[in-house]
C-alpha cells in the first residue's frame, strides 16, 4: 500500500517542488534572522553554557515529534511507520545506502556523526547555517556549500557504494 | 560592543513577528511542524518519511537531479524527487529566503577569506557531506527522525555530540598554539 496523503499522486507530483520551495524560503528567513544552528547549539552549550541555540534544536525534535503525532491523528496513511520503532524495531528511516544490517547502520551513525560534528565545528557551523552565511555574503560559506554539491555527487557515484562493500567485506552489513 | 550595536539596531525596529523569528526556540519548533505538514500533504509523490527538511538530502536531490538531466547519468535520489516534475527545492528557498531577510534587515556584508581558507571549506564541504550521507542526513534530518521514533537517529545525535566535543579540543588546541 502506497503512503497517502491530503494531495492525490498527480497533484503532489506537481506540487513538490512548489510546496517546499516556500517552505525553504521561510526556514531561511527564520533561519537567518535568529541564527539556528544545530552543531552551534552543542558547541555553544559546551563551550560558553549558552543554551539558546541548543533548545532551538531540541525544540526542532519535540516540534516534530508533536506535528507527526498530530498530522498522524488526522491522517493516519501519510504516516505508515509511525512510531517508527514499534513498526520496524531498531532499522533506520530510509536515506543512508539501502539495506544494510542494523549493526552496519549503527557504525555508519557513529562514524557520520563523529565527522559531520567534527566538521561543523572547525567550520562554524551545521549545513544550514553555512547557506544562510553565504546568503549573508560569506564567501567561504559559499565554498562549503559547492563542496556540499561536489560531494553529494562524489557520494552517490563512488564512495556509498565502496563504503557498503567495506562493511560487507568485514562481515557485518 | 558590537553585540550591544546590533541589540540597539533591533530595537529599533522590533515587531512581534520578529521576535518570534529571533528565538531559535520558536524557529526549531516551527520547522519541526512545518516538516511534518510538508511530510501529509505531499507523501502521495513519494518516500522516505521523516524527509520534510533535510539540508544535504535535499542538496543531494537537487543536485543529482540536474546532473542527471544534463549529464544523462542515472544517480540515486529520494523517491519524492524521482516521482516530481522537479526535486524538492528546500535548499533553494533557504538561500533566497536567507538573502531577502539578510538585504532587508541590512545584514548582507561581503565577507571574503584567504585562498587557502577556500581550500579548507571546500574540502570540509565535499567530506561534510560524504558523511552526512552515510549516516542518512544532516544534523536536521536526524533530528526529524528522532521525532518519528528512529533508535539509530538517536545514536547519530550522540555521535554528532562527541565530534562537537572532539572539535573543541582540536579547535582550542589550535587557538592556544597560535596565541
Amino acid at each position: 500500500m502506497a503512503a497517502a496523503g491530503w494531495l492525490t499522486k498527480d497533484v503532489a507530483v506537481i506540487a513538490v517542488p512548489i510546496v517546499t520551495l516556500f517552505l525553504g524560503l521561510l526556514i531561511g528567513w527564520l533561519a537567518q534572522r535568529s541564527g539556528f544552528c544545530s552543531i552551534g547549539g552543542f558547541r555553544d552549550f559546551f563551550m560558553f553554557k549558552h543554551t539558546r541555540l541548543l533548545y532551538g534544536y531540541m525544540a526542532l525534535i519535540l516540534g516534530a515529534f508533536a506535528g507527526y503525532l498530530v498530522f498522524w491523528l488526522i491522517t493516519p496513511a501519510a504516516f505508515e511507520n509511525f512510531f517508527w520503532i514499534l513498526h520496524k524495531g531498531l532499522m533506520p528511516v530510509p536515506g543512508a545506502p539501502a539495506s544494510l544490517t542494523v549493526a552496519a547502520y549503527v557504525i555508519l551513525a557513529v562514524i557520520g556523526g563523529i565527522a559531520v560534528g567534527l566538521i561543523g565545528v572547525l567550520l562554524g557551523g551545521c549545513p544550514l547555517r553555512q547557506y544562510v552565511m553565504t546568503s549573508e555574503g560569506n564567501l567561504k560559506s559559499l565554498w562549503f556549500v559547492v563542496g556540499m554539491c561536489i560531494g553529494a555527487v562524489v557520494f552517490t557515484m563512488w564512495v556509498s557504494g565502496w563504503g557498503v562493500a567495506l562493511l560487507k567485506a568485514a562481515g557485518i552489513a | 560592543m558590537i553585540m550591544a550595536e546590533n541589540k540597539a539596531k533591533s530595537e529599533e525596529k522590533t515587531s512581534c513577528l520578529d521576535t518570534i523569528a529571533r528565538n531559535p526556540l520558536y524557529v526549531g519548533l516551527a520547522i519541526g511542524i512545518l516538516a511534518a505538514f510538508v511530510q501529509v500533504l505531499l507523501i502521495s509523490a513519494g518516500g522516505p518519511e521523516a524527509y520534510g527538511f533535510c539540508v544535504a538530502c535535499h542538496t543531494r536531490d537537487v543536485v543529482n537531479v540536474a546532473v542527471n538531466d544534463i549529464a544523462g547519468t542515472k544517480l540515486a535520489v529520494a523517491a519524492i524527487s524521482q516521482n516530481a516534475i522537479l526535486p524538492v527545492m528546500t535548499v533553494i528557498g533557504v538561500l533566497i529566503g536567507a538573502f531577502v531577510s539578510a538585504r532587508y534587515y541590512q545584514e548582507f556584508r561581503k565577507k571574503a577569506g584567504s585562498a587557502v581558507s577556500y581550500i579548507w571549506y571546500l574540502a570540509g564541504g565535499i567530506f561534510f557531506m560524504i558523511f552526512a550521507l552515510f549516516m542518512g542526513g544532516c544534523p536536521y534530518r536526524i533530528g526529524l527522525r528522532i521525532g518519528y521514533g528512529d533508535v539509530v537517529a538517536l545514536i547519530g545525535v550522540i555521535a554528532i555530540i562527541i565530534g562537537v566535543l572532539v572539535g573543541i579540543k582540536i579547535a582550542t588546541a589550535m587557538a592556544e598554539r597560535e596565541g
